[in-house]
């Protein structure tokens, strides 16, 4: 097998920089859904913890939907249902149509749904990881509840979240790929385009993946630094 | 009489079915340093908790200074959760599991409160702070992480971050149970010195010989009510109750 590597360069021929932006693409659209997910999950986990019965039954609703739903239905469901939503309220309200719905809009929503439900899951266990003692003794010097939570709860509770968080960004990432099913030109879906017109499929396929894994051991690398930084006093050894 | 620095009335605590205090009363004049003593089980540790509110009592009354909180059904309202605050800020506590937090340095958990909660000047906390820890013998161990600390470090820690507030009184939670016994003694000689100045003290513990030693009256709890009260020779060498007699003869029998 010869691989043109023509065809990934920046010449006439080339489909580098449409890769480039595509992987660009993939990292913005990531980047929105964690931050949907980190703020959909904060306070999924806050009702959990401290909401009023009803409160704690929709935050419960909320995770056991979506995290029993295959997330391609999801997309589906925001996409297509999403417009028909849309449609539907603008028609009542007497706007004009087509109405419309973008991939990147719906895919955003659908992925960052998904992740705050898992997010969720992991800030309450970091919550409930906190030393009660600790709390007590917050609360003994009278502090209030708000100084407790910055002073003394997220800071430890955010430490032992990183690890699980730096999971739950990287199956971000690799969600966005089902994005590319609402026509969204991210890595995905940037590739099998290109493999499609220059029938170079093992290629390109094999040059998303390398987009992916690029991102993803960056990330890595990210993550990890932020966990070494907020270990400080918490392991055995040298300070 | 000036007002006292703990007046404590009538409290009861009971967790679920079972009665913890069962009516205490007891009033800590400034400078009294008083020992309470019993078996586990007693109540001491709860009634200790009982006077910032970390348990809410059911009934009775917790003054500190000219600050009173009369909870009603183990609940605070919205008034007392404001003044149980106060409370807290005029008080010093200290754990038995000295609970320092992991993610602080030292110098960090003994200016913590002074900076966030009453909102004093970081240069003169920092000042402070280190004199304390200067005074509780670990002015090296300023930069320190917690865990990497010994327990009877820790717990001189938590002591010098109790004092950081300035408080008018200082509760001690049976502050030397976790120690390895080795450690003991450096924690027992703090408090010896915080007593020789005068301070205001209510120590629950199980160390007998000090307890008769540095405090100015001793309190023997049985089954969540007081037995015995009085000058810690009298409590020790010649009490009225016997089951105070027998508590008390049998942990010195059981140290000799």
């Amino acid at each position: 097998m010869d691989f043109d590597w023509a065809l990934l360069g920046f010449g006439p021929e080339g489909w580098g920089m449409v890769l480039i932006r595509a992987g660009g693409m993939t990292l913005v659209v990531s980047i929105c859904a964690f931050m949907l997910g980190l703020v959909l999950g904060t306070l999924c986990a806050w009702a959990r913890i401290a909401g009023s019965r009803w409160v704690q039954r929709l935050a419960i609703g909320y995770t056991v939907v979506l995290r029993g739903v295959p997330d391609l239905l999801v997309i589906y469901l925001f996409y297509f249902g999403g417009r028909q939503v849309v449609a539907a309220v603008g028609t009542a309200l007497g706007f004009e149509g087509p109405f419309d719905i973008s991939g990147f809009v719906a895919g955003v929503l659908a992925i960052g749904l998904i992740s705050g439900a898992a997010q969720s899951e992991v800030l309450r266990g970091a919550y409930y990881a906190v030393p009660t003692g600790t709390i007590e003794a917050g609360r003994v010097v009278g502090m209030g509840r708000l100084t407790l939570f910055r002073r003394v709860i997220a800071p430890q509770a955010l430490t032992t979240a990183i690890p699980a968080m730096g999971n739950q960004w990287q199956s971000v990432i690799k969600e966005t790929a089902l994005i590319s099913v609402t026509g969204l030109v991210e890595t995905m879906r940037q590739v099998s385009i290109a493999a499609g017109s220059t029938q170079e499929h093992f290629m390109f396929y094999l040059a998303g993946a390398v987009i992916f894994l690029i991102i993803t051991s960056l990330s890595d690398i990210v993550f990890r630094i932020a966990e070494r930084r907020s270990l400080r006093g918490h392991q055995q050894g040298h300070a | 009489m000036s007002i006292p620095a703990i007046a404590v009335t009538g409290l009861h605590k009971s967790f679920g079915a079972n009665a913890v205090l069962r009516g205490i009363d007891l009033k800590a004049q400034d400078g009294d340093v008083i020992s309470l003593i019993g078996a586990s089980g007693s109540g001491k540790s709860t009634f200790l908790r009982c006077i910032p509110m970390l348990e809410v009592p059911d009934s009775g009354i917790v003054a500190v200074g000219e600050h009173v909180i009369e909870p009603r059904g183990g609940i605070l309202s919205r008034r007392d959760k404001v003044t149980a605050r106060t409370i807290r800020s005029e008080l010093g506590f200290v754990f038995q599991g000295f609970n320092l937090w992991p993610h602080r340095t030292v110098l960090e958990n003994v200016i913590e409160a002074p900076i966030h909660v009453q909102g004093r000047p970081r240069a003169e906390c920092v000042e402070e702070a280190e004199a304390l820890l200067d005074k509780v013998g670990l002015s090296d161990k300023r930069d320190a992480w917690p865990v990497h600390l010994s327990g009877g470090q820790q717990q001189r820690v938590a002591i010098a971050r109790a004092l950081a507030q300035h408080p008018r009184a200082l509760l001690f939670d049976e502050p030397t149970s976790a120690l390895d016994p080795e450690l003991v003694g450096e924690v027992l000689k703090v408090i010896r010195s915080l007593a020789e100045e005068g301070r205001t003290m209510l120590i629950v513990t199980h160390e007998m010989g000090f307890a008769r030693e540095v405090s100015s009256r001793t309190v023997f709890l049985h089954q969540g009510l007081i037995e015995e009260d009085g000058h810690p020779d009298q409590v020790f060498g010649n009490p009225v109750s016997d089951r105070c007699r027998a508590f008390v003869s049998g942990h010195f029998q059981r140290n000799r």
